[in-house]
């Protein structure tokens, strides 16, 4: 238990949790499990990371991963049972979210960590009018008079481009078509100016051009008014667009961090370099698209070793015994695989004279068998 | 064109306005915008069958609370009692005799008018029948609320109540707290009714709170912050309504047909306060004597306010649905 238990990578130059006014979000080990009948679920296993303030981080990873349970975790809206946070801190703007009281706890929610949901159809009550629903948000937290809550609301649906406020505002969510309702959900997330930002998915429910149309708003207002923002997706072309930082997770736990640049051009983890390889593009016209071989892992039945091994190419014995760490790979980064440990340098070198989307054969075979 | 675009308190540059698109025009807003009730309305009157429900029970209403005021005598006065007929008249259009002239007849023995009866039965019965099912709604939908909403051990403790509850002989029990509690008092007989009445309403809300506390919404408001009470109350509860409603008026309906039943063994109203089940306690004796217009008119009117209450609630919970389209 206590060995499980270590943070994985925390180098030692890291300041006092919560003590850098930079930073305002700092999650450490953050683990959160639920207890089924079947057994433990590790949906979130060991994570960190941090968001400066007015920064942009995306968690990146395919669906299961744990990234919207992260989420939720932050918020804290992790049902217990049968969920449970099993040990962790979530650093925000000094306080560790997990130590707040329950009423604490619905202050931060809405007023000053807002989310959006994926889908924009479901996350609107259909019982209560646009204006209601922003109205409630906004006087939840902020004392203001019913005729002052339906100004902010009326300029909260202006600010996200929604036209005709005031005639909007009584409406009810099936009178606005998708991409509206996820405008009402940006108004209301942000009508109480939040220091911080969760977007779940927020466009995956959304058809092309409104994507880009919803991002571009999350965007600049998350510049504007200086709110950091977390995006949560599977989509990397989302993530290239939209922020700075990226978190690659897999089965629960972080495989590569580093910015946006660094992730999607030079990916240094396998699993990473699979996503990228997995994106059609035109210069790869008429080659068969690549795929990662294989399932994510069983739940309860989780590899030894490293989570990613079964569906490796590069996976040797050291992968199948022992689980790697965190690895600091220099400039910010770090990632989660033995070729970064300092004893298979050599194997890393073999792999860098191949060339960068060097697979080895003994291994793409058998992965296709 | 160097109008001024302000939005989140910041001017946007022309690149950015048409980046937005935010002066698109919206052609969704300009297509109609009626409110709620007036969309409400517009379904309900396609209901044919609910329209005339409620406009007959709109009428027992508004004979239940006018009636007895507009009558010219009291129910308790024999009106005609120059001429003796201990055995009862028949109504005149039936018997062809209009002197005196008698719309539903006149009772055996003491000689009543049953139109006068009956309209003053209406009172009390539609009373307690509103009365008992608002209290039943209301303990049901909280007791259900809370037990779906938070499931777990507060779910358990208040479904083995519901069960333990629903397990007793009901009538026996009403009809031993009739006695009780104020016998013959039609106050108590509501409260009655209305303390027994919810179990049914409670396990039916706590179905809808399962699947609803599921929904995104109910996420998304504890995101916003929402206390849970206010989560259940108001995001929630009107989520439930229409079966509510329906489940209400099937409630009223009943609690009608229940008073009259334990009116009519006699543990209900006092005699000298009519209601429909009490006038057809004291016809039963008479009916063999062929008095039949002393049951048939309370009894029917009881027949016309369940159907015309029934027919309602379809068409409240067709109305009352806003994903409902026209």
């Amino acid at each position: 238990m206590t060995t499980r238990l270590q943070p994985d990578a925390a180098p030692a130059s890291l300041p006092a949790p919560g003590r850098d006014p930079e930073v305002i979000l700092d999650v450490r080990d953050l683990r959160t499990y639920f207890h089924v009948m079947d057994g433990t679920v590790r949906a979130v296993d060991g994570v960190d990371f941090r968001i400066k303030r007015g920064g942009r981080l995306a968690l990146v990873g395919e669906s299961g991963c744990g990234k919207s349970v992260t989420a939720l975790s932050i918020m804290r809206l992790i049902d217990q049972p049968p969920g449970e946070i099993a040990s962790g801190e979530i650093w925000f703007d000094g306080r560790d979210l997990l130590s707040l009281s329950e009423s604490e706890m619905r202050q931060v929610r809405g007023g000053e960590i807002a989310m959006i949901f994926q889908e924009p159809m479901t996350s609107l009550n259909p019982v209560l009018s646009v204006g209601d629903q922003i109205m409630e948000a906004v006087k939840l937290h902020q004392e203001v008079s019913a005729k002052e809550a339906r100004d902010i609301a009326t300029q909260a649906l202006r600010d996200v481009g929604v036209p005709a406020p005031e005639r909007r505002i009584t409406q009810y969510p099936h009178e606005l078509s998708g991409g509206m309702r996820q405008r009402v959900m940006i108004a209301m997330a942000l009508s109480c100016r939040p220091k911080l930002l969760i977007a779940d998915e927020p466009t995956t429910a959304l058809d092309v051009t409104i994507q880009r149309q919803i991002l571009e708003l999350i965007k600049v207002i998350q510049e504007r008014t200086g709110t950091a923002l977390l995006l949560i997706t599977h989509d990397l072309g989302v993530v290239a667009e939209t922020v700075d930082e990226v978190v690659v997770m897999y089965a629960g736990k972080i495989m590569e961090t580093g910015t946006v640049d660094q992730v999607l051009l030079e990916p240094r983890h396998p699993y990473s370099r699979g996503l990228l390889q997995s994106i059609p593009s035109r210069g790869r016209r008429g080659q068969p698209l690549h795929v990662i071989k294989g399932v994510v892992p069983n739940p309860f039945r989780m590899p030894a070793g490293c989570k990613f091994e079964p569906r490796c190419p590069y996976r040797w014995d050291q992968c199948k015994a022992e689980e790697p760490r965190l690895y600091d790979t220099g400039g910010g980064r770090s990632s989660r695989c033995w070729l970064y440990d300092p004893r298979f340098r050599d194997r890393m070198r073999r792999y860098e004279l191949e060339g960068k989307d060097y697979v080895p054969p003994a291994a793409a075979t058998e992965l296709t068998a | 064109m160097a109008e001024r675009v302000i939005r989140a308190g910041v001017e946007l540059t022309p690149a950015e306005v048409e980046e937005l698109e935010l002066e698109r025009p919206d052609y969704e807003v300009q297509l109609e915008s009626l409110n709620q009730w007036q969309l409400a309305w517009r379904r309900f009157k396609r209901h044919r069958l609910a329209v005339v429900g409620s406009a007959i029970f709109l009428s027992i209403v508004a004979v239940g609370v006018l009636g007895p005021v507009l009558l010219h005598y009291d129910f308790r006065v024999i009106p005609h009692a120059n001429q003796i007929v201990y055995a009862g008249r028949a109504p005149s259009w039936v018997s062809g005799n209009w002197d005196p002239p008698l719309l539903m007849g006149e009772t055996a023995r003491l000689q009543r008018d049953v139109f006068t009866l009956v309209v003053n039965g209406a009172r009390l019965s539609l009373v307690i029948g509103v009365g008992a099912t608002i209290i039943s709604v209301i303990l049901g939908a909280l007791v259900g609320g809370f037990a779906g909403y938070f499931g777990g051990a507060v779910d358990w403790v208040l479904m083995r109540i519901v069960d333990s509850l629903l397990s007793l002989p009901l009538l026996f029990i009403i009809l031993v707290a009739a006695q009780f509690l104020g016998s013959g008092s039609w106050f108590s007989l509501m409260l009655i009714f209305g303390a027994f009445g919810w179990l049914g309403l409670s396990r039916l809300v706590r179905s809808l709170f399962l699947s609803l506390r599921e929904e995104d919404f109910v996420d998304a408001a504890r995101a916003v912050g929402v206390s849970d009470i206010r989560i259940i109350l108001r995001h929630i509860l009107p989520n439930t309504l229409s079966p509510i409603i329906v489940a209400a008026t099937l409630s009223v309906a009943g609690v009608i047909i229940g008073e009259a039943f334990v009116s009519f063994v006699g543990f209900g109203v006092e005699l000298n306060q009519p209601t429909w089940g009490n006038i057809l306690t004291n016809s039963l004796d008479f009916i063999q004597q062929g008095n039949w217009w002393w049951a048939f008119f309370p009894g029917f009117a009881i027949v016309l306010t369940v159907l015309s209450i029934n027919f309602m609630g379809d068409g409240l919970r067709d109305a009352l649905d806003p994903r409902a389209r026209i």
